[in-house]
């Protein structure tokens, strides 16, 4: 990898540009309707400099339907909102919660959960 | 304006941020191979009674005996979490100048000074919200000044990290407290002479005439006058030069006599320095390689050896490299010692596209020069050494670095990811 950006994570390099027909018969027709394929992290980072992924390693969150070998991806920029999952520490340990703002109880907040990966295989 | 911000002991926190349990507790980072301390966060700082700069092995009880928690450097963790900060303070400005992995200037220009203090205080928030960094921040028309600040910043409690030298009285008060050794950039011999003025704080030496100081200490010392007098020297620079020498050195995880292993390590080191060069369109004319024993050791015999070998052409290319370094490295070897560490050194570099030839030789640069670019293809795409010479072998473990207490790479592979769970032991 190049160096210095080996380790970012980064947005994929698309081009929306048109590409030069490729077809050695007739030119394609779609020539000038190309996009770049989806990309996930469009849809499910949006801030990459913030954003961590954790996995889970068993069905002590089964409450919040959140299971063992899921992953979070978790946003540390953003304030949770009411009802919003997150991820907390607890007398040093991680945590998840849902955020109860009528709660007296002061969390030490880690990150709000944006996504879960899960496998369904 | 410009900021300095700089992470408070950065290798430290960045292994905090992934251990909950480790908050407020002493934590020490250890050099390659865990030889000695590198890094210590506050909490194992204030254990001044454990003499930190001793080698590992001689203070490992009394770490132990502190509860202090020891990492092995993980600089693939330091380095995302690093470019994490800086992107980050991108946010701020467009003019970010990377001064070192955990220290950037910040070019502030495009804000009023009366919204600085607001501005600086929400940089170190926000940095320390988004990543989990801690960092401190000082601002001032200079370089050197912002600098200085912020030192201060995170020297004086009330300053609570953020110092902002918005006008005379906040410069005149910051200089007074530093004496002259707190100075960034200030030799001892420098500071010898500046002594014998009868200056004693940093605040004296803005007064010392600029004559004698021109005289004295040269350029350098009046640039470093004129910053702290206020006087822009320093730019903000972003682009980096490009280096005129480039090498690589490690020591190996166990002693080694074996010649093969040697030989792996050297070939192992010489692919990492061509790509570097490489990357910056360079071709190295010379080329060194050294050897030796360790040298602290009471009971190993003592050997050292270098050799410099002059290239035919300047080359940048990992096959010509490597078969150079070989040639140099078995005239150096000599059988029946326990070596400590090889390094390879590339110098005299020049750019690629001004390669001088010789009248007897043509290089086939399109060959070469072809299959290189399809490795580094490869390697950047796969992985390094997804593509290797065979001299590089594959008994890395015989002769790598020990990292017995390296963190997982959390943010850069997804079999190391941080765990959530209850039944983690």
């Amino acid at each position: 990898m190049e160096s210095g950006k080996a380790n970012l994570v980064e947005k994929s390099k698309k081009s929306y540009r048109v590409k030069r027909p490729s077809q050695t018969g007739f030119s394609s027709p779609a020539t000038h309707y190309t996009e770049p394929r989806i990309d996930l992290n469009d849809a499910l980072i949006n801030n990459p400099s913030s954003t961590f992924y954790v996995r889970v390693i068993d069905d002590s969150f089964s409450e919040f339907q959140i299971l063992k070998d899921d992953v979070l991806i978790i946003d540390k920029s953003l304030t949770p909102k009411q009802n919003q999952l997150a991820v907390i520490t607890k007398e040093g340990a991680f945590e998840i919660t849902r955020i109860d703002k009528d709660s007296k109880e002061e969390i030490q907040l880690w990150g709000v959960i944006t996504y879960i990966i899960k496998s369904t295989l | 304006m410009i900021a300095l911000v700089d992470c408070n002991s950065f290798y430290a926190s960045c292994e905090q941020v992934f251990r909950p349990d480790l908050q407020n507790k002493p934590v020490v980072v250890l050099s390659n191979n865990d030889g000695c301390v590198i890094a210590a966060n506050k909490e194992a700082k204030a254990l001044t009674h454990i003499p930190m700069f001793e080698p590992v092995f001689k203070i490992k009880e009394v770490l132990k005996a502190n509860n202090v928690t020891c990492f092995s450097s993980n600089y693939t963790l330091y380095a995302d979490m690093s470019q994490r900060v800086m992107d980050t303070l991108r946010e701020f400005s467009p003019n970010v100048e990377e001064y070192s992995i955990d220290e950037s200037f910040v070019d502030l220009s495009h804000y009023p000074i009366s919204q600085l203090d607001a501005i600086a205080n929400e940089i170190k928030d926000r940095v320390h919200k988004n990543t989990g960094i801690p960092v401190g921040v000082g601002v001032a028309k200079t370089k050197s000044l912002s600098k200085m600040a912020n030192k201060f910043a995170k020297k004086v409690a009330k300053n609570n990290g953020v110092y902002v030298v918005e006008n005379e009285e906040k410069r005149t008060a910051m200089l007074k407290y530093f004496s002259l050794k707190d100075i960034w950039g200030i030799g001892r011999q420098h500071k010898i002479r500046v002594e014998k003025t009868g200056a004693k704080s940093a605040y004296d030496f803005t007064k010392v005439p600029l004559a004698w100081v021109r005289k004295e200490m040269t350029v350098v010392g009046e640039r470093l006058w004129r910053e702290l007098n206020n006087f822009p020297c320093h730019e903000m620079t972003i682009k980096v030069d490009k280096k005129k020498g480039i090498g690589t050195a490690k020591s190996f995880g166990y002693k080694l006599e074996d010649y093969g292993l040697i030989e792996e390590a050297t070939s192992y080191y010489v692919a990492e320095v061509a790509d570097l060069l490489r990357q910056q369109n360079s071709a190295a004319s010379y080329l060194e390689v050294f050897l030796h024993t360790n040298s602290f050791s009471n009971t190993d015999k003592q050997y050292r050896n270098k050799i410099v070998i002059t290239l035919d052409i300047p080359t940048n290319s990992t096959i010509k490299l490597t078969q150079e370094a070989l040639k140099g490295l078995q005239k150096i070897y000599k059988p029946g010692y326990r070596y400590k560490k090889v390094g390879v050194q590339l110098f005299g570099l020049v750019h690629d596209t001004d390669i001088q030839t010789n009248l007897f030789y043509q290089p086939k640069k399109s060959e070469s020069s072809k299959l290189t670019k399809v490795i580094d293809e490869l390697n950047s795409k796969f992985g390094k050494n997804c593509v290797k010479l065979a001299t590089v072998g594959n008994r890395e473990k015989q002769w790598a670095l020990i990292k017995e207490h390296r963190s997982p790479r959390f943010t850069t592979q997804w079999n190391e990811l941080l765990t959530i769970g209850k039944s983690k032991s």
